[in-house]
Formats: structure tokens, sequence, C-alpha cells
């Protein structure tokens, strides 16, 4: 009775793939139609066509460059860094046993946005695996910073959280710093645009690095469900499973700066999608990280995807930065999960 | 033999928490642990099954070092229950034991028979059969620590460690921890702050104090009113009870060493 449920249920699973890859289409297909220039259905099927498989349709320029090149490298940007940021909460969530870690949270987006902009503005080459690369150096940085403040803390898994604020502000100021010293004018302008989130200026070849990134971390991070589910009861519990505490943390603790720091480095940093998103999908296929993370990757794409979508559309001849429109879901939620982490244990 | 210590040190910012253990837990026994709070009870334990890395002396499984040991293949062979852990996670009963198969199967590995049968038959060793799908935050301590149990059973271990798994229970739930304990039948080593529950159920008492073993062996040789009285400080009187094993009574109007009245000293 009890093994169907959790042994290898196929069709459950094939049918749970297949759900996802009509909803990321429809999605997708939904991103790419609506927007500032009406353009319909059919000529938006068109543009892909002759984007993906050049099918030489008549399409026009301008119309094809929007659909192809602007509005489906930024849906595809959107779903893969809402897929990696929810992936990382749910990660950070487990290994520090505190339902409120995310990389928002807890000062890694901040870390990776002070070593993009160091990148940026002390000008080591605005490519985007430079910025990249030193978003990954902040991130890791800040996650060293918040290990060592937690640990100094006493380790507890609620020390862990003001650390990471503590962590937040640090590289918010040292980024502030950096941009009020040295950035010319122009520049100080789009870093602080940059910051708050922004689809924008993706380009394909942000693509090209954020996708292998984004699967490499999210295989990574499944080949270590079960080793996750053994943190429950903590680290000695885990270790006295068989999980190899401290290898396990390392690994996962540097996938998710790599995530977190390629996806800030290419949209800015964007709040409490690695929040919200983990507990959503916990409420819907239960505790179990070899069920959590995929749903984590496609409801964060979804979200991500649904939360462009209302950025460009919430004000008409405006866009908004997208971390204003997930904080606007965010904090809320926020706000529900610690009432409910109030209960007593 | 199976799992033994050899002068075992431990310690933490140039204290020494453990200092000097030797000890031999003998197969299929209960080996009791008992000593006062802080007397370094836990820590050894932990060492035991290298939850903590020693500083210096050695863990044998079977005349083998356990640093030698692949975490793995260590957790298929001893378990551990830990002093009332708990998870905010919204896990069930059968989540939880299932847990204890993490050991046994592979990374990419799927659910199997043997992984279903070891976690009912756990189950029903704890008597929890019927609480299956519960939910582990509505359960009660006592139902907590017999889960545990159970997570530690599904292991199928042939040593399992347990850190004073008595510890804030009613005394029917004690006994019946204890006595599910006895049930097992594999080589156990337990923590306990009772004396009177540790005379009761335990093959052999190892006594700690201030990191160091004092006594080690049988209840009656190791429970003596000398011993009790210089190492916790309390005056006690040791009689057969009534199960034939021995009954340790607080006294409580006599003080545990001839110290100077009160009175005197004022004046």
């Amino acid at each position: 009775m009890s093994h169907a449920a959790h042994g290898p249920n196929w069709p459950a699973r094939i049918g749970a793939g297949f759900l996802s890859l009509i909803a990321l289409a429809f999605a997708i297909a939904l991103a790419v139609t609506i927007g500032e220039m009406r353009i319909p259905l059919d000529t938006a099927l068109k543009a892909l066509g002759n984007g993906l498989f050049d099918l030489g349709l008549p399409v026009s320029p301008i119309q094809q460059g929007v659909i192809f090149d602007y509005r489906l490298s930024r849906a595809l940007m959107a779903a893969l860094c809402g897929g990696s940021l929810a992936i990382s909460g749910a990660i950070l969530q487990a290994l520090l046993r505190n339902p409120l870690a995310e990389p928002y949270i807890l000062g890694i987006s901040a870390g990776a946005s002070t070593g993009a902009v160091a990148v940026l503005i002390l000008g080591v080459g605005g490519l985007t695996l430079g910025l990249s690369a030193g978003a990954f150096i902040g991130s890791c940085a800040a996650l060293a910073v918040v290990a060592l403040l937690a640990s100094g803390a006493g380790g507890a898994s609620d020390r862990v959280i003001l650390s990471g604020v503590a962590t937040s502000q640090l590289f918010n100021a040292a980024t502030a710093t950096i941009v009020t010293t040295l950035a010319s004018a122009e520049q100080a302008r789009g870093v602080m645009f940059w910051l708050l989130g922004n689809f924008g200026g993706v380009r394909w070849g942000d693509l090209w690095i954020a996708t292998p990134i984004a699967f490499i971390g999210f295989g990574i991070c499944m080949l270590h469900a079960k080793a996750l589910d053994a943190f429950a009861f903590g680290a000695d519990s885990a270790a006295a499973l068989g999980v190899a505490v401290t290898r396990v943390r390392v690994v996962l603790f540097v996938a998710t700066a790599l995530m977190t720091a390629v996806m800030v480095s290419i949209v800015g940093t964007v709040g409490f999608v690695g929040l919200v998103i983990p507990h959503a999908a916990r409420f819907l296929v239960g505790a179990s990280h070899a069920r959590l993370l995929p749903a984590c990757l496609v409801g964060g794409a979804l979200f991500m995807i649904g939360a462009d979508i209302l950025s460009r559309v919430l004000v008409p001849q405006q866009i908004l930065p997208i971390g204003v429109v997930t904080a606007l879901f965010g904090a809320p939620a926020f706000a529900v999960i610690l009432y409910r982490a109030r209960r007593p244990a | 033999m199976t799992l033994a210590a050899r002068d075992l040190r431990w310690g933490v910012a140039g204290r020494m928490i453990v200092d000097g253990v030797t000890l031999n837990a003998a197969p299929g026994r209960i080996l009791g642990l008992i000593g006062p709070n802080g007397s370094g009870k836990s820590s050894l334990l932990r060492l035991l099954c290298r939850l903590r890395n020693v500083a210096g002396g050695v863990v044998t499984l079977d005349g083998r070092d356990i640093a030698a040991v692949p975490r793995r293949e260590l957790a298929r062979r001893l378990a551990f229950v830990e002093q009332q852990a708990t998870t905010e996670v919204q896990l069930s009963v059968c989540d939880v034991v299932r847990l204890g198969r993490t050991p046994h199967r592979a990374a990419l590995a799927s659910w199997s028979e043997a992984d279903e049968a070891a976690v009912d038959q756990a189950l029903a060793r704890v008597g929890l059969q019927h609480r299956h799908d519960q939910l582990w935050h509505t359960l009660s301590g006592g139902e907590r620590q017999r889960v545990h149990i159970a997570r530690a059973l599904a292991q199928e271990p042939s040593e399992l460690i347990l850190d004073e798994p008595t510890n804030h229970l009613d005394i029917q739930h004690q006994l019946a921890i204890l006595t599910l304990i006895r049930k097992l039948g594999i080589t156990c080593i337990v923590a306990l702050h009772d004396l009177n529950l540790a005379a009761l159920f335990c093959d052999e008492i190892a006594l700690m104090q201030e990191g160091r073993l004092l006594a080690a062996g049988a209840p009656e040789e190791v429970l003596t009113e000398e011993t009790i009285r210089s190492v916790f400080g309390v005056a006690v009187a040791i009689r057969p009870g009534v199960s034939g094993r021995r009954h340790i009574e607080y006294l409580i109007d006599v003080p545990p060493f001839a110290v100077v009245p009160a009175a005197s000293s004022a004046a």
C-alpha cells in the first residue's frame, strides 16, 4: 500500500514531467505574446519558427527581433533564474534547518552583486563571464562570512538568519561604497537599476552561461537529494545516517553560491523567490527532496515568468524592476512563514 | 567483541571532556553509561559513533579502527539515537523511519521491497505500525523517542548507541523504552541518568566522572554506596530489590560526607 506512494512510480513521474513541460510552454507563449507591442500569436509562432529552425516565414524584422531576441530570451532567462533561486532556497533551508533561509536573506545575493559591481566598475571586462566570475567570488565570500558569524554565535539555526542580515548589510555597504566612490554618474544609475533586478538587458549570450549552470546545479542537488532528507534532524543525525556532512555541505553551498551568482550577474538581485517557492512546493509534493527539487525548478520558473509578465503590464508604459514584483508577493509570504514558525516545537 | 574504545581523548578549547577512556561493549548486551551532568557521557557516545573525531586513542568495531571505515558502511553497522532530536520539517512517522534506510541506498536508487520491509519491521518492533502516517509534530515525547529507535533499527545495525533515551519521559514511558531496548537483542550502549533504571536494565555499567571512567562491570560491582556517594555526592542505601536487581534508596537526611554542621561554624 505505502510503497505505491514512495516507490518508482513511473507513470506519475512522467505525467508530472509532461504537465510541467506544458505549463512552461504555455507560460513562455504568454510571455512572448504579451507586451508593449501587440503581436498576434500566429506571428509570434512564426517568429519562433524562424528563430529556432530558420524557416524563413514572412515576419517583419522588427517583430522578429522583439519576439525572438527580446521576449523569448527574456522569458527563458526568467525561467532559469526562478528555477535556480528556488532550488538554492530549498537547499539552504534543508542544510541550515531554517525555514527562512534563502540566497537573498542570507546575503549571498548581496555578495554576488558586490562581486559583479566590483568587476563592472573596476573594469576587469564587461563580458558576462567576467561578471559571473566576480559574482561567484562575491557570493562565496558572503557565504563564508555568514558561516563564520553563525558558528561564532553558537551555530544555532536561528543565528544563521541574523548573520545573514548582517552579511547582507555589509555587502550592500561595500557595493554602495564602490559605486559612490568609483563609478561615473551614468554607471551608478545603471548599477542601481540592475541591482533591483531587471530582465531587460538579457541577450542570447547570457543564456549560454545561465542554462548549463542552472542544469548542472540542479543535477548536483538531485544527486544529494537523499542526503538532504537526512538533514531533517540535524547534522549529527545526518552523519549518523552515513552522510559525509562536511563534503555534502561544501558541495551544495558552492553549487548554491554558483547558481545564485550567475543569476545575479545577469539579472540583478531578486528576492523572495528562493523563500516562497520551496514552501509552496513542499505544500504540494511533500518534504522529500527527490520530488521537492524538481517541483522547485518548475515552480520557480513559472513564478518568475509570471512575475516578469506582471512587471511589464502592471504599470502602463513602464517596466517595474522584477525584484519589486517578487517582493510584493514575497514579503507577505515571509510574514506568513514567520507567523507559522512561531509554533512551539 | 564488537565496539571497543582504547584510551579515548577528546576536548574543546584546551579542556579535556573525555580523558583516557577504555571501554568494551559485550556482544548482544546492554552497557549502561552513568555519571553526573557534564561527566562526558554524550561526548563519549559521539566519539564511539565517530560524530566527533578523537584527539587521541582509537575506537574499534570488530577490531577495525572506525576512523578508517567509510561513513556509509559505518552507518549500516552502527546506529545512534540522539537526545531529543526534533525537526521543523513536516514529516510523517514513516518518513522519519525511512531515513534509516539512507546508508543502504545509493544516491539514485529507488525505494526497494527490502527497504519497505525493514521500515515495516522497525515500526512493528517499537509498536507504532498504526501510527505509520501520523505527523511527527503531533507525537508525544515517548512516541517520538520510539520513532527515533525505529529509525535506528531500520538501519539494521548490530550496535545501537542511545543518548539518554528516557529523558523528559514519564516513568511509564521510561520503562517502556528500556524494556524495548532490552528485547532488541543487539549490542547497546545507553547513557542513563536514573541509577535504579540502570541497575534494572543494564547487563554492565560504566561510571564516568569528569571525563574519566571510574569503574566498569556488573551493576552490583559498580553501584556501591561508596562510589555513588563519592561520584554523585548523595547518600544511598543499596539492597536487593524485588526483581533480584539492586535497589538504590536515596537518603535525604544523611549528609553524604562528614561535613561540619552549619551551627558549629557560625559559633
